[in-house]
């Protein structure tokens, strides 16, 4: 029913405007082209998770040469391999982001918390991610609507604020 | 919030206001639900926050579990790390960076960080190269001459007369906004010609207002 909320949205993908700066894009939402991420998750990676920081980083760059690689081929119509690797370039990125979270440089205030162990940032997000809301917006420019937006607050403490708060306008109603 | 800002005048804060609830979902739970959107027709995965770069981790998990083809849109204010660009490249399929000052001296008063003109700009160039991208730029009250113009110069001088741009005039004096005298009421008819006029000047081509 969206398309009678936001009628501009219908044609927005066939805009010449939204073609010339987002054609990869378009093409992904109309199933002519993989995600990028669905790309990482073909490349195989093999490592121990012994390896330092330094070593990480390494593989990671090299990977990514043959990520920009395949991306190209697929693009341009090679057939997508049918088989995933059990452990892909995917999951060497989640595993330098997890251990980057040791210390955290994630953004620039490079604040270096131990967010693993629960400390929290600049940011005030710790370890975990919590969801505070998910919804269909569509409120977004046109070829993004729908768009399946996830909120999410800093740690349970907020969390806990705005539960109160919430229920403080509820029961004052 | 979640963010590795400090806006004074964040719009999210009364948003963040309304929400009933948080839970934890594990990073599986969250991709059956993208999974579902994407079936019943969303176009793409829209990671907000505060910000979305401290869930990076988390959310790169969740693309672990994921089985459709479901583009990401990284909705960011920019101020993230080279290290966690590289990251999101090849994992980030639209980066939406708000472009919000074009000095380090407004960015410093109203967000609260530093150095704001060398990350965005380097940011945003390499947003470009790694994927595509899509620039939001709200326009603050009495903020078109140091911020509106400056940001508008660079785009079209860095990255190109066509890159898309939306330009906001929705403005509104939100949280502790009251703090900075200038900013406390909505954007005037003026201020609005003149940032159109602004655009022209810098000839983009492909401005959303």
């Amino acid at each position: 029913m969206w398309y009678f909320i936001r009628p501009d949205a219908v044609s927005a993908l066939e805009d010449p405007k939204v073609i010339e700066a987002l054609p990869r894009y378009v093409d992904i939402v109309k199933n002519k082209k993989l995600a990028k991420f669905r790309i990482c998750r073909l490349i195989p990676v093999e490592i121990s998770g012994d390896e330092s920081m330094e070593e990480l980083w390494n593989i990671h760059k090299k990977l990514m040469n043959e990520y920009i690689k395949l991306e190209k081929e697929l693009d341009e119509g090679k057939t997508i391999p049918s088989e995933t690797p059990k452990f892909s370039l995917l999951h060497l990125k989640s595993t330098i982001a997890q251990r980057i979270m040791r210390s955290c440089i994630l953004c620039e205030r490079r604040c270096m918390k131990n967010r693993e162990e629960g400390e929290l940032g600049y940011c005030k997000v710790g370890k975990e991610m919590l969801v505070s809301s998910y919804f269909d917006h569509m409120g977004e420019e046109p070829e993004i609507v729908p768009s399946f937006t996830v909120y999410d607050f800093k740690s349970a403490e907020l969390a806990w604020d705005a539960i109160s708060g919430a229920s403080t306008v509820k029961t004052g109603l | 919030m979640g963010c590795n800002f400090r806006c004074l005048h964040c719009q999210n804060w009364t948003i963040s206001q309304q929400f009933e609830k948080g839970e934890y979902y594990t990073e599986k739970e969250l991709a059956l639900l993208i999974d579902d959107a994407r079936r019943r027709g969303c176009r793409n995965q829209n990671w907000v926050g505060g910000d979305p770069i401290p869930h990076i981790p988390f959310w790169l998990r969740v693309l672990l579990y994921e089985k459709e083809n479901m583009p990401v849109f990284f909705n960011t204010n920019g101020y993230l790390t080279i290290e966690a660009m590289e990251l999101l490249r090849g994992i980030v399929d639209i980066y939406k960076i708000d472009f919000k000052y074009g000095n380090n001296r407004c960015a410093e008063r109203i967000s609260d960080v530093k150095n704001y003109m060398e990350v965005i700009t380097r940011n945003l160039k390499l947003a470009k190269d790694y994927g595509e991208l899509l620039i939001r730029i709200l326009v603050l009250p009495n903020h078109l001459d140091c911020c509106l113009s400056k940001i508008l110069e660079f785009i079209s001088k860095e990255l190109g007369k066509n890159t898309r741009v939306n330009l906001m005039d929705q403005y509104t004096p939100h949280w502790r906004a009251k703090e900075v005298p200038e900013i406390t009421r909505r954007l005037n008819a003026y201020e609005w010609k003149k940032a159109i006029e602004m655009v022209k000047y810098y000839g983009l081509t492909n401005v959303i207002s």
